[in-house]
């Protein structure tokens, strides 16, 4: 993408705040010829994993506003007692998530705290592949959602990821979960068509890569037709909004726009159980505040846009998003006005179906491990929930054995 | 799978971007030992590189207030500098008659990734692009330390914003894990220590320039990887750079990149003793000799920008000729991959990442656009008979499967779509 683009993608990503739940979703046309092939059936429970890439910073995202430590040990970063947004006596959430909090209020929203694994890495990429993988001990090349597309019927519309590289999080052994750009889709028509299809079959000489290269042009197909007729032009840019000063640990930046899509199709009746989209800019080690408050602004609006959304369709009480980030981030300020890496932070489930509140031990600012949170949740204590909860499946092929959960849905 | 064949295919398209018409066939002819020595010499002088015009990047100074007179020339100047340099480089890929220094300067950017996300200006990532190739082949001690002194990196690592009184952990962290040493081989007090070594840095942005200010930095003693001492930035890189950790890791990076992204590297990869003495060219040319570059099982995919540029040199195009650069760069954006701005510090992924339903979608788009702009005579040259066969050698491709045989066969009689599904090929896609 060059600059000017991606600027624009940011531009837009807080000029969503200002649409609005008035979006409009799909025309009826589009939803007619999407749901002929083989809609969801009615009921069908849908995951939406929202990841925040870049290591988020935890306590200035649910703030323990009256702990006088949290004033002491980051005096230049802390959120003053009435600016935030309280929802006990001890915890409140980050100014800018006005949307999240108003789901709160409805009781729609679980925060688990202290949320991550042991021995905490500090490194983005090594924490974030221990996430996606739910394997904090080993290197493993299997993501925790992709083990579960393995699990089950071979079907390319199942787990769909906006943009068009697939996270490490949907890729399984034998299969792997499908990667729609944004922007609609060009797909060969005629003789052409014939020949890529042919070209997409899988030969015995193959090896796994060139299988993988030749099965991702059939995926292109199957996902496709299904697809193309529900996805429109995104939504045009206004150019006065300001630009986010976001950090350098990837993800993508236009969390308005793929949630804007996972609304059509869910209302479409796409056929897939699981959606990943991404918000980048986290890794706040300077001018924390501004950026930070910016990019929780987006993921707020844009969640509390996309629950909005949902309402007008069958299939609100069906869906359940979860937001994680690789890691939170030092206790301490770091002086450039930011943060380093840290440990453990808050994960939110957010649904019709979950039983709103805290869940998990708020890490306490007194006893810090090496200037760290202590963990104290486990990710796969949500996994593990999510799996047997949402998507209704037994957990052993994708977590192996794992007694702990969070009990935070109905 | 005949093997001079595999390993030739696997010389021209890893330690370079791939044959132009005409080139595989004299490779073969030549054999493989007078290849790989063609292939590993830079030659003292390159014609095709010579020829690449090289873009004026400037100090575009100070950003002009948000409503002012100023602030839209000054946006279109940035932009364009940006274009130009994206495009000088990609042209430098394409048009060098020899592709080794280019694509070890891609490997390069790609080890010390750094965006232009966050910088904006062209002219520092410019500086850095030349240090890079300038050390492509060199010693990896001194291109470590011009990296400490580089205003991109610095600039995209917070280095600027890191002083005694509060350091800064971002760029002693990169360096540790991502740079210098590998994931997994320091502590977290060692991050922390390094940190402080690296203060006093101050860059500005527009020009690139990266001054020390005594006043910022630490000079106290910090422990790091057990040694007591007053470090500062190239102290550091000189330290981290000597351990046996910084052979064991470039290798590895080495491997990953130019002979398996799935296979782990083995303990006796002859990469790593050749890197003894850091001298980066040693121990590409014991990567090239190396018995794995032989092994059928190290397949590779061709990231996106490896796709275009060995496509452009099959279809005889100049990146910038390409109407238009914008389209060009929408196609590598939604390919995932344009240069100057990986998406992360960790830089780009690689194997089954490039392979998803949508990469293949765009693969089809981008290649129909190049191919109407090109005369395809490497294509129309091989006699119909045999053009089929025949076309893997214009390619590069060490064999075609049954498959890709009867797809070509079926598109003999219209050349732009066979060369369409060519390049769209398994075979293509993945340097076998």
């Amino acid at each position: 993408m060059d600059t000017v683009t991606r600027r624009k993608f940011l531009k837009l990503t807080t000029g969503a705040v200002a649409v609005g739940a008035a979006a409009p979703l799909l025309s009826l046309e589009d939803i007619a010829q999407a749901a002929i092939d083989r809609p969801l059936p009615a009921n069908t429970p849908i995951l939406v994993v929202v990841t925040l890439y870049g290591g988020n910073d935890g306590l200035n995202t649910v703030v323990p506003y009256t702990d006088p430590l949290y004033y002491s040990l980051r005096p230049e970063l802390a959120y003053k007692p009435e600016v935030v947004l309280p929802l006990n006596a001890e915890l409140a959430l980050n100014p800018a998530m006005k949307g999240l909090k108003a789901l709160w209020d409805q009781n729609k929203v679980a925060i688990v705290r202290g949320v991550g694994y042991p021995n905490p890495d500090h490194s983005h990429f090594s924490s974030m592949a221990k996430w996606q993988t739910a394997s904090p001990a080993k290197n493993i090349s299997t993501g925790w959602l992709g083990r579960w597309v393995d699990s089950q019927p071979e079907d390319s519309m199942l787990a769909i990821s906006l943009g068009s590289v697939l996270p490490p999080l949907l890729a399984g052994a034998k299969r792997s979960g499908s990667a729609l750009p944004l922007g609609g889709l060009v797909i060969p028509k005629g003789d052409l068509a014939l020949q890529c299809q042919k070209l997409s079959t899988p030969v015995k000489k193959d090896s796994k890569l060139m299988a993988a290269a030749a099965t991702s042009m059939r995926n292109l197909f199957s996902v496709s037709s299904s697809v193309q007729p529900v996805l429109k032009m995104p939504a045009p840019v206004n150019p006065d909004l300001p630009t986010v000063n976001g950090g350098n640990a990837g993800g993508d930046s236009n969390l308005a726009q793929q949630l804007d899509v996972v609304a059509k199709l869910i209302a479409a009746g796409s056929p897939t159980k699981i959606w990943s989209v991404s918000l980048g800019g986290f890794d706040t080690h300077a001018n924390e505040a501004n950026a930070q408050a910016s990019l929780l602004g987006t993921v707020s609006d844009s969640l509390s846009r996309f629950m909005g959304q949902l309402k007008s369709t069958t299939r609100s009480n069906d869906v359940t998003i979860m937001v994680y980030s690789e890691f939170g981030r030092r206790v301490l300020g770091n002086g450039s006005d930011g943060t380093d890496h840290g440990t453990a932070g808050p994960m939110f489930i957010i649904g019709n179906g979950v039983k709103g509140g805290f869940y998990g031990e708020q890490p306490s600012l007194k006893n810090l491990y090496k200037g760290d949170l202590a963990v104290t949740t486990d990710f796969r204590d949500v996994y593990a929930t999510v799996i047997e909860k949402v998507l209704k499946s037994p957990i052993g092929p994708t977590l192996g054995t794992w007694s702990g959960r969070v009990n935070c849905m109905n | 799978m005949n093997q001079q064949r595999l390993e030739t295919s696997r010389l021209l398209q890893r330690f370079g971007f791939g044959p132009r018409p005409g080139e595989y066939a004299q490779a073969i002819k030549d054999g493989v030992d007078a290849t790989r020595a063609k292939v590993l010499t830079v030659p003292a002088n390159d014609a095709g590189a010579a020829a690449v015009m090289v873009p004026e990047i400037t100090d575009l100074g100070k950003r002009p207030a948000a409503n002012s007179k100023e602030i839209v020339p000054f946006s279109i100047a940035m932009r364009n500098q940006t274009q130009q340099m994206s495009l000088w480089w990609l042209d430098l890929m394409a048009m060098s008659d020899h592709g080794l220094t280019e694509r070890m300067t891609w490997f390069w950017h790609g080890h010390w990734a750094t965006s232009i996300q966050k910088l904006n200006y062209a002219m520092p990532m410019f500086i850095q692009n030349n240090t890079m190739r300038a050390n492509c082949l060199g010693s990896f001690k001194t291109m470590s330390r011009a990296m400490i002194n580089d205003a991109a990196l610095q600039f995209w690592l917070d280095g600027q914003e890191s002083t005694a009184k509060s350091p800064n952990e971002n760029l002693g962290r990169e360096l540790m894990e991502l740079f210098v040493l590998g994931v997994g081989r320091y502590t977290e007090d060692d991050v922390k220590a390094a940190a402080r070594a690296l203060t006093g840095y101050q860059v500005d942005k527009s020009s690139g320039v990266v001054t020390f200010n005594a006043k910022r930095y630490d000079a106290n003693p910090v422990t790091i990887l057990g040694k007591t001492q007053t470090f500062n930035g190239e102290a550091l890189s000189d330290f981290l750079v000597a351990r046996d950790d910084n052979a064991t890791f470039i290798s590895e990076r080495l491997w990953y990149r130019f002979i398996s992204s799935n296979q782990a590297m083995p303990a006796n990869f002859s990469a790593k003793k050749a890197f003894a003495g850091r001298d980066i060219s040693a121990a590409v040319k014991a990567m090239a000799n190396d018995p794995a570059i032989r092994d059928s099982k190290n397949d590779l995919v061709k990231a996106p920008v490896e796709w275009f540029i060995a496509a452009c040199r099959a279809l005889e195009l100049t990146p910038s000729n390409l109407k238009t650069p914008g389209q060009l760069f929408n196609y590598l954006d939604k390919l995932g991959q344009v240069p100057f701005n990986p998406p992360s510090v960790g830089g780009w992924p690689a194997a089954e990442a490039w392979l998803s339903s949508a990469t293949a979608q765009y693969r089809i788009a981008f290649a129909a656009w190049l191919i109407k702009q090109s005369n395809l005579r490497g294509l129309k040259e091989i006699p119909v008979g045999s053009r089929v066969v025949k076309s893997a050698d214009w390619l590069g491709v060490a064999e075609w499967s049954p498959r890709t045989q009867s797809t070509l066969r079926a598109s003999l009689a219209d050349p732009a779509q066979f060369a369409l599904l060519a390049l769209c090929s398994p075979e293509f896609i993945v340097s076998a």
